[in-house]
């Protein structure tokens, strides 16, 4: 049995907060505490939780922007930590992200063809032509918006263009934080079913943040809900939206609109 | 509040078509479309605030008195003490050199002429009413110090202050944390209650509209395309857009997987909102309609009555094209 896609040993991060006595060390905020987590190759996991809860500092950690204090984030039974820059800029090409505000995560200076093959460039792949078109065609857009500004697309055709960044290095892993909480409940099906698609098609694994268990619900194998940096419950999606063992699972439930 | 035949133009697009709302004291009324429906315009219409280059016709009237054409200096005098707004990003609303005390204080100093101590007892009130916890320490803080949901309740205490008859939520719950949104919904809805203040509750989403109103208006470009008691409205919807909007959100039926292994799809609304100088000419949501025939493409429909105070703006519903009941749960 080979290595999993991505493995978290008790991974925690804290960081320093501003000093609030001269002579007392600063506050420490305990971002992440102590997560581990197993994903294979082609899975789903969605982590849902309320702001704060550690969510996204946790999908930093997982993409390497910044290290776990204490922990190892393994990607194909390689430390992350442990690489050097170069070697962390090749490995980036197995594992992307897509942001949630369409509108900041894309350079509105620079045309959109520009901008999915910005990873083909930081990765030293071959920035090719004929890997943005087909990355164009598999997020349901057209060859010659490669041409086009951010500003002429719609929101949700700004996101299918975060999609298509992060899909043109064809990655075994996509990180999606909130990628479709700022969209229309209409534009955010559209987006949900692509995401699916892409999952069956490329056989990617996927990492799903949201604060809405509803939607995580139905995109994702397993769920992990985290609260102030502590993952409380995991479990299969099925069995734990029937079943929660904790209160604030019930909560979020109640939340999203799945329990009355 | 009475509005009746109301439409707003800006050059070469009609943001809001016809729009016939009446609203009883103590009602609570929500609107629900996508980004670019007209249901924000709808809002500002009832709060004066249409931008100048908006051409408002129609009749606006407010305890019976007219004010279509009203001058700002009108508007002025009822906003706040007859209508009062919240908007979706509490941080953008508040002014963040100041406590947000001084902010409550400040709208009851100036239409109430109230003194600074009598508006500090009045504004603790507030915060109390809007359980705000620890109201008195609050009343010091500025908004960084406090959370997003805190913040909306000062928004809502601000708006409150000075006893409205209609409060205008525009997305009040969008950027809050899921769990803080239905606080914030339940809040909005006792406040209503006890003080008879009518609420329009504008938001695209369904859950939140189906917990916080009775009466639900569903846009798209710019025209009400349904309407009626929001539970009658979510149960049985008529109209091909309220349909899809339904199907779109994520539930339980959706989940997991088909025979041959692969992942339920959601329903989609193919396309998206057309923007408002480039509507269809027929019905204006021809074109991303899974049900259309004949005269979608050039007749504009008419709303049908469909009983129970539901009404849908759909040719499919129309006796004129009896037969051709597609439409799920046409009669």
């Amino acid at each position: 049995m080979s290595a999993p896609l991505l493995q978290l040993d008790g991974v925690s991060r804290r960081y320093r907060m501003p000093r609030t006595a001269l002579l007392r060390p600063p506050p420490v905020l305990t971002a992440v505490d102590d997560v581990s987590l197993t994903l294979n190759a082609g899975q789903t996991l969605g982590i849902v939780g309320e702001s704060g809860s550690g969510k996204s500092t946790l999908a930093r950690m997982i993409m390497a922007f910044e290290a776990p204090d204490e922990g190892a984030v393994r990607f194909q039974g390689a430390g992350l930590n442990r690489l050097s820059g170069a070697d962390l800029r090749l490995a980036r090409r197995r594992f992307q992200m897509v942001f949630q505000d369409p509108f900041g995560s894309l350079d509105p200076r620079r045309r959109v063809g520009w901008s999915i093959a910005e990873p083909l460039r930081a990765t030293g792949a071959e920035d090719s032509a004929a890997r943005v078109t087909q990355a164009l065609y598999q997020v349901g857009l057209r060859a010659g918006d490669a041409q086009k500004y951010p500003h002429e697309f719609s929101g949700g055709q700004r996101q299918r263009i975060a999609i298509a960044r992060a899909i043109v290095t064809r990655p075994a892993l996509l990180v999606a934080d909130e990628a479709v909480s700022a969209l229309d409940v209409s534009v955010q099906a559209q987006i949900l079913n692509l995401l699916m698609d892409l999952q069956e098609e490329m056989g990617l694994a996927m990492i799903f943040i949201s604060h809405d268990l509803a939607v995580v619900a139905c995109i994702c194998d397993r769920i992990l809900v985290m609260r102030n940096g502590k993952s409380i419950e995991t479990g299969d999606t099925g069995a734990l939206i029937a079943a929660p063992r904790h209160d604030y699972t019930r909560s979020l439930l109640v939340a999203s609109g799945i329990e009355t | 509040m009475e509005l009746s035949q109301v439409s707003v133009g800006f050059a070469g697009a009609v943001a809001l078509r016809k729009a016939s709302v009446s609203i009883a004291p103590g009602a609570r009324l929500g609107i629900v479309g996508e980004s670019g429906c007209g249901k924000s315009m709808l809002g500002l219409c009832l709060m004066g605030m249409v931008p100048d280059a908006g051409q408002v016709t129609g009749s606006i009237r407010l305890n019976g008195q007219e004010l279509v054409r009203a001058p700002e200096r009108v508007w002025r005098r009822h906003r706040a003490r007859d209508v009062a707004m919240i908007f979706q990003e509490p941080m953008a609303a508040l002014n963040p050199l100041k406590r947000v005390g001084d902010t409550v204080m400040e709208p009851l100093m100036i239409h109430e002429g109230l003194s600074r101590s009598t508006a500090r007892a009045r504004a603790l009130a507030l915060f109390e009413e809007v359980g705000l916890p620890d109201p008195a320490a609050r009343l010091r803080q500025y908004p960084h110090e406090i959370s997003g949901g805190q913040r909306q309740r000062v928004l809502i205490a601000l708006a409150l202050a000075c006893n409205p008859g209609l409060l205008v939520a525009d997305e009040p719950t969008t950027a809050l944390d899921a769990n803080v949104a239905l606080r914030i919904i339940d809040l909005l809805v006792r406040l209503s209650e006890s003080r008879n203040m009518a609420l329009v509750f504008i938001s695209h989403d369904l859950a939140a509209v189906s917990r916080a109103t009775d009466q639900m208006l569903v846009m798209y470009g710019g025209d009400i395309v349904e309407r009626g008691p929001t539970a009658q409205v979510l149960a049985e919807p008529r109209h091909p857009y309220t349909q899809g909007l339904l199907g779109a959100r994520p539930g339980l039926e959706n989940r997991g997987r088909t025979p041959d292994g692969r992942r339920k799809r959601l329903v989609t609304i193919p396309g998206t909102v057309p923007p408002l100088h480039d509507l269809p000419q027929g019905c204006r949501f021809s074109g991303r309609c899974g049900q259309e025939f004949a005269p979608c493409a050039r007749q504009r429909p008419q709303p049908t009555a469909l009983g129970q105070g539901q009404e849908a703006a759909c040719h499919l519903l129309s006796p004129l094209h009896a037969g051709h009941g597609t439409c799920r749960g046409a009669a």
